[in-house]
């Protein structure tokens, strides 16, 4: 699941003013990637966290983070969706919680099972999602301002209409899925992220649409002139995130076995920094038109790594966002340097 | 210092000192107390849990703060502090029902789980529920304040978040005080535990509707505080107030005659017994079945960790009130509620 990128075939023109560039091989490709970076650094806290306390590796461990990081993936998938159209999506998390407070709304007061719940769930993430889509298009105001005014209204009238009350008599075969072992130490959850993600990479890498929304993100005008229509891509992208986001407050509900409004934080903001974190870290562009599933899979399971390594090396939990601010400040600097040192090298 | 008090708190430090003698020695018990988010009632457990420790020998009993009230943010740090090796934990339910499951999920670690200060809904794997039963204290606050007031006051009611359980049952307590008094409740203004909502409408309750009331009792930490400092701004002592808890805002307006008094809580005999009680659980004992418990709205097994009023007289000592209703508390308390082979 390396990069998908738009546009990215080497320059074979003998006659370019630019230089040409160096062939390389995928292996070679791979060891200069994002992905590969997280990998090391992946390996290298693991050894560091384990060595500080052997039981950061013991099965309660390893299944409470493998839970943790599968929301934290979600969350990232969804912002990862529309930083690929060059967008933002700031109300990730308002989107989630609306979602989930709808299917527990399905399960508790509608009495539905929890499939039919989720469904009805998934339906309103993805109907908020291509709200926002058709409003950017519309207005051609950035995703920024849309999302950010949109954010606070779906987030009030979820309030609003619940009261501000949490649901919580979810359905038990639901909720036992949040806290099922697979082997003693994975989780559904984490399963689910994973098929998700498969689903994810080749949607963007073997189908049109996919193609589209990448190639609207790189260069929408070019997009338009070779007659993909940018805007219905955008939107499409904007509902496929809000269906990502639903997931993942589907997740927290299945986990603590209720579906409550505070889930994301107020206005659903706890939930931006992990939205960021892993697709920056995992080499998305925020200018839009690449998109590395796996580098945003490994970003977030770094990101729910090293939260988890800190609290147990007792740095105060009032310290854990400073340094993931830190992480995300340095993870878009060192990613800034590589692509430098790449371009130097004329290796891109 | 009066006589009281002193008695009080020499009681209280000899009976407290004679139960840690019982306690067992170097105990593999690493106690944690960990409340929903960052909030002053918590403070004492700190100090609670280290004089458990010391009391009791417990390999540790720490007290550890989630960096905001977030549920996601309390179960995690929950998952670290078992990866840590902590093996009893005292939890306030970031909510009452979204915590059962990382509840459920500590004990089938082996570890004993008590809910402080707040409860879980029942079916859980808590062993039990301790903290203030809020109606009670609101309503014995209620009655502090009508008795300095008389019949026909007219009093308001500043009170914590409409989605804690609690507030309405304070709710209702101070409006059972008042009618059996004789006296009125002309305002409740709730949820407004957060300093910002707080400021913003006791000031402005104060700024137009001042002449109106004869008293105010507060039932949650936050009004409390900005009710005593609005009426130290306002200057005039005719309005007297009844607050909760022992901000050093309210003790220092109860010192210079601008608040009545206050209610305090227990939260730190709430981190001190459950320090003592879990490090029992994991000797041996068992909660028996046939405890005195109490039932509340989530639980029937409920233990009220005391509270009491402290006016100008007990100020100066309301550690030593504490340390008092803790040491009541704690006599008896493993033969009232444990089994101990």
């Amino acid at each position: 699941m390396a990069d998908i990128e738009q546009n990215s075939a080497p320059v074979r023109n003998p006659v370019t003013a630019h230089p040409p560039v160096r062939q390389m091989t995928a292996v070679q490709r791979f060891f200069l990637s994002n992905e590969f970076g997280l990998i090391v650094l992946i390996v290298l806290f693991t050894i560091i966290f384990a060595s500080i306390s052997p039981m950061f590796l013991s099965n309660f461990s390893l299944y409470a983070m493998g839970r943790t990081a599968a929301v934290n993936i979600m969350i990232g998938f969804s912002m990862m969706v529309v930083i690929v159209t060059g967008g933002l999506n700031l109300g990730v998390g308002a989107i989630g919680v609306c979602g989930a407070m709808f299917g527990g709304w399905l399960m508790q007061a509608a009495g539905l099972h929890w499939l039919p719940a989720c469904f009805g769930a998934l339906i309103v993430g993805a109907l908020l999602g291509a709200t926002n889509g058709v409003m950017i298009v519309k207005s051609g105001l950035h995703s920024f301002i849309i999302t950010l005014a949109t954010m606070s209204v779906m987030f009030g009238a979820m309030i609003f209409l619940t009261q501000a009350e949490s649901f919580r008599e979810i359905s038990p075969a639901f909720s036992t899925l949040g806290r099922m072992k697979i082997l003693a130490v994975l989780s559904p959850m984490l399963l689910t992220a994973i098929v998700i993600g498969v689903l994810l990479w080749l949607a963007f890498k073997f189908t049109t649409v996919g193609r589209e929304i990448l190639a609207a993100g790189a260069n929408a005008r070019a997009a338009e002139l070779s007659g993909i229509r940018v805007g219905r891509m955008i939107t499409y992208a904007h509902a496929l995130s809000g269906v990502l986001a639903v997931v993942a407050g589907l997740m927290l509900v299945s986990r603590t076995g209720a579906a409550i409004p505070s889930m994301a934080g107020q206005l659903g903001q706890d939930w931006l920094l992990p939205a960021f974190l892993g697709p920056v870290l995992g080499g998305n562009l925020l200018t839009g038109g690449r998109i590395s599933v796996l580098g945003t899979f490994l970003g977030a399971f770094l990101v729910t790594m090293l939260t988890t390594g800190l609290l147990l090396m007792q740095v105060g939990a009032f310290w854990v966002q400073t340094y993931l601010g830190l992480l995300l400040l340095i993870a878009v600097l060192l990613d800034l340097a590589r692509r430098s040192y790449l371009a130097r090298n004329k290796l891109v | 210092m009066t006589k009281r008090p002193v008695l009080k708190a020499t009681t209280a430090a000899i009976l407290l000192g004679v139960l840690s003698t019982q306690a067992s020695a170097d105990s593999t018990t690493r106690v944690a107390l960990v409340p929903g988010g960052p909030h002053p009632y918590f403070a004492a457990w700190e100090q609670a849990g280290k004089d458990a420790a010391r009391d009791f020998g417990l390999a540790a009993a720490d007290y550890r703060v989630p960096q905001k009230w977030e549920l996601s943010m309390q179960n995690q740090i929950l998952e670290s502090l078992v990866t840590q090796g902590y093996n009893a934990f005292l939890v306030f339910p970031g909510d009452p029902v979204g915590t059962v499951a990382i509840a459920n999920e500590l004990a089938g670690t082996g570890a004993p789980v008590l809910a402080l200060a707040g409860c879980l809904q029942d079916p859980s794997e808590a062993k039990f529920c301790m903290g203030t039963d809020t109606g009670n204290s609101a309503y014995l606050g209620a009655k502090e304040l009508l008795e300095v007031l008389g019949p026909g006051a007219k009093i308001a009611h500043f009170t914590g978040f409409l989605v804690d359980p609690n507030t309405q049952l304070r709710i209702d307590a101070v409006a059972r005080a008042a009618e059996e008094a004789g006296a009125e409740v002309i305002q409740v203004i709730a949820d407004i535990d957060a300093p910002e909502p707080a400021e913003e409408k006791i000031n402005a309750y104060l700024a137009a509707h001042a002449g109106d009331v004869d008293g105010i009792i507060t039932t949650a930490w936050v009004p409390a505080v900005v009710a005593a400092n609005a009426l130290r701004r306002i200057g005039d002592k005719r309005i007297k107030m009844v607050g909760i808890d022992h901000d050093e805002v309210v003790m220092n307006a109860i010192r210079d005659g601008y608040v009545h008094g206050t209610m305090l809580q227990n939260p730190y005999g709430q981190g001190y017994i459950g320090s003592f009680v879990a490090d029992r659980l994991r000797s041996g004992c068992e909660v028996k079945a046939d405890a005195p418990f109490k039932s509340i709205a989530l639980t029937d097994k409920f233990i009220d960790s005391g509270t009491v009023f402290a006016g100008i007289d007990a100020v100066d000592n309301y550690v030593a009130s504490m340390q008092a209703i803790t040491a009541e508390l704690m006599e008896g308390f493993e033969d009232t509620y444990l089994t101990c082979s």
